[in-house]
């Protein structure tokens, strides 16, 4: 019996049902599981979603789509709406959404939010046990990843880090890259729900490394923006059509969809939200701090750091990150109203 | 149609065979003689000096390496100026836009032809005819050069009077300079945190940030490889050209500035001849340098 043989491989101690897996794994990691389990028969697992934002909103979403089991949180209830008329249920507290579901996703803002909805007051960790299991999308450091690990994997359940790349265009697509690392058994049994919600998966080994991960790509990110920010500004002053730069860059080696993407509304002076200035500067601000541990220098990045901290406190912190542009004008755009 | 060519560097070398594969009739000089050898075999013609290039062709293309070598070929004895009249004067070089309306004020004041032009791409997009080409200057020059254009690049475009396509181009190698920086930033980084970096490097190329640089680049950075594509020491001048312009209209850039001070290091620790992704070097502790 296929089902039989798939649950033999799954740790004893995890008593989670198998995951309807809607398509095979594409992680690069050779995967545990035997390649012949799939199509199960078993009812799908229940699965809990804390954390309606931006990203969390379209990822939970995708899941109910999907028709997955789907008991959601967010601090601000009024956020859980739109799913719960879809068909989301919802409960009061991380505490209760974990006591309720197998697996229990977290998508927070920073490491506070990420701690707090862990094992602070009514936190996941109160409801978690053995057989469950927390997965923790957030972006936070490696130190508050383990200290989260540390409290979960304490009740017995099993976690998993798994920060995405990608913001809120590739969330709503199902387009996200998940940069996972903790417990291989959960990566495992929550394959198929990662695969719902993007189009690839890292197993990156000890708790600590999806973390480092998303910080390195974000550093590079930042200063990307920083560096493409001067480019269309200068062309500005000397009289040049920015609009023309961002052709010529599209054509060339340094072709980032970002800048495609991005670049025509920065020459208006617009940043529609899709990833905040405030994330992208805490994001430069942890990966500074990893460099910092691991003693090497970082020069770009710690001028591209400056750059975010201006644009913050010119009050564009909820604006997109590419807003950074306003950081070197001289007569910077402070925030409207949305 | 007949076309001379001054400079056999990296670039001017893959594009002169370029042309000569696609039928031009090509007539080249480079300062180290020997450097026309290969071209010759190609079936190119051989001119003593600029200036008899010049009388020979109707269009010359020069491809120098910096602000000093492209004055130097037009002003020198036996340089270009002293057959232009009648004649037209493409300068493919990436110099400064001063040095740029120099040279085209004097090509026009001896009855010349002038149309800066310089590149976006180095030495495979070169020899694969896919460069980007920055015209600016003489409109109707620009028009009926398009044709040895069509063959040296994928896309031309004509930004207006000379100095624009200068400025154009250093605009886009400081944000390239900027951008190798923090590739190499993030490379370091991922390495030192006990992180794969070629896992990094798949992550890059899913997303947002995937260019052709980083898959280009990134594989033979993590194996302290820099085969020059494009010289460091010319990625370091372009930086230094496109902070001074920022300096003249007070922009600021302290990402870009940052960046250049890597590539002046890396120029002091010799790397200056090998390409520019070398600066990756100047980031690793002492005994981890190869």
């Amino acid at each position: 019996m296929r089902c039989s043989m798939f649950c033999s491989h799954i740790s004893p101690h995890l008593n989670l049902s198998p995951m309807i897996i809607m398509k095979r794994f594409s992680a690069p990691i050779s995967s545990y599981v035997s390649p012949r389990a799939q199509a199960i028969a078993e009812p799908a697992a229940r699965v809990g979603f804390l954390g309606i934002g931006i990203m969390g909103s379209p990822m939970a979403h995708n899941l109910l789509k999907a028709g997955v089991d789907l008991t959601v949180w967010n601090r601000t209830k009024t956020k859980c709406d739109p799913l719960i008329s879809l068909g989301a249920k919802y409960k009061p507290s991380p505490e209760e959404v974990a006591a309720s579901c197998d697996v229990t996703f977290a998508m927070l803002a920073d490491p506070q939010s990420a701690v707090d909805v862990a094992f602070g007051k009514h936190g996941a960790a109160n409801g978690m046990g053995p057989g469950k299991g927390y997965v923790d999308v957030s972006t936070v450091d490696g130190d508050t990843s383990k200290l989260i690990s540390g409290h979960i994997k304490s009740t017995g359940a099993l976690f998993l880090e798994a920060p995405v790349s990608g913001s809120k265009k590739p969330a709503e697509d199902g387009q996200l890259i998940f940069l996972t690392a903790g417990d291989k058994t959960l990566y495992e049994t929550v394959g198929s729900l990662l695969d719902i919600m993007g189009k690839s998966k890292f197993y990156l080994g000890d708790v600590g490394n999806g973390a480092a991960m998303k910080l390195v790509v974000n550093m590079i990110m930042g200063s990307m923006m920083a560096s493409f920010s001067e480019g269309l500004l200068l062309c500005e002053k000397v009289g040049l059509d920015p609009d023309v730069l961002v052709k010529v860059v599209s054509q060339g080696a340094i072709n980032a969809p970002m800048y495609s993407t991005k670049g025509p509304s920065m020459i208006q002076s617009l940043y529609p939200t899709a990833f905040p200035l405030k994330h992208q500067q805490k994001d430069l601000r942890l990966a500074l701090e990893l460099a910092e541990s691991v003693s090497q220098s970082t020069p770009i990045a710690a001028a591209a750091n400056e750059l975010y901290k201006v644009a913050k406190s010119h009050g564009l912190s909820d604006q997109d990150f590419s807003a950074v542009i306003e950081a070197l004008k001289s007569k910077i755009q402070h925030s409207e109203n949305k | 149609m007949e076309v001379g060519f001054l400079g056999l560097g990296i670039m001017g070398k893959a594009m002169s065979i370029n042309l000569l594969r696609h039928g031009f009739k090509v007539t080249v000089w480079n300062r180290t003689f020997s450097k026309c050898n290969e071209l010759v075999e190609h079936g190119a013609s051989v001119g003593e000096t600029p200036a008899a290039v010049v009388k020979k062709c109707k269009y010359t293309i020069a491809m120098l390496s910096d602000p000093s070598a492209a004055l130097s070929v037009v002003f020198d004895k036996d340089g270009v100026l002293e057959h232009i009249n009648g004649r037209c004067y493409i300068d493919m070089s990436t110099v400064d836009a001063d040095t740029s309306s120099k040279i085209s004020e004097a090509i026009n004041a001896k009855g010349g032809y002038f149309l800066e032009a310089p590149v976006s791409g180095s030495k495979k997009p070169a020899e694969d005819g896919q460069l980007i080409i920055l015209a600016a200057g003489d409109k109707a020059l620009y028009d009926e050069v398009l044709p040895v254009f069509d063959v040296l690049g994928k896309k031309s475009f004509f930004l207006g009077e000379v100095g624009n396509g200068a400025k154009m181009k250093l605009v886009v190698n400081m944000i390239m300079g900027s951008m190798m920086n923090a590739f190499s930033e993030g490379l370091t980084l991922a390495e030192r945190s006990g992180l794969s970096p070629e896992t990094l490097l798949d992550v890059l190329d899913l997303g947002a940030m995937s260019n052709g640089m980083f898959k280009l680049k990134g594989p033979a950075m993590l194996k302290n490889s820099y085969p020059p594509a494009f010289p460091l020491k010319h990625q370091q001048k372009d930086m230094r050209l496109a902070l001074a312009l920022g300096d003249e209209n007070a922009v600021s850039m302290p990402v870009s500035a940052a960046a250049n001070e890597a590539f002046k290091k890396a120029r002091s620790m010799g790397l200056g001849d090998l390409d520019f992704s070398a600066v990756h070097e100047t980031l690793k502790a002492p005994d981890h340098s190869s």
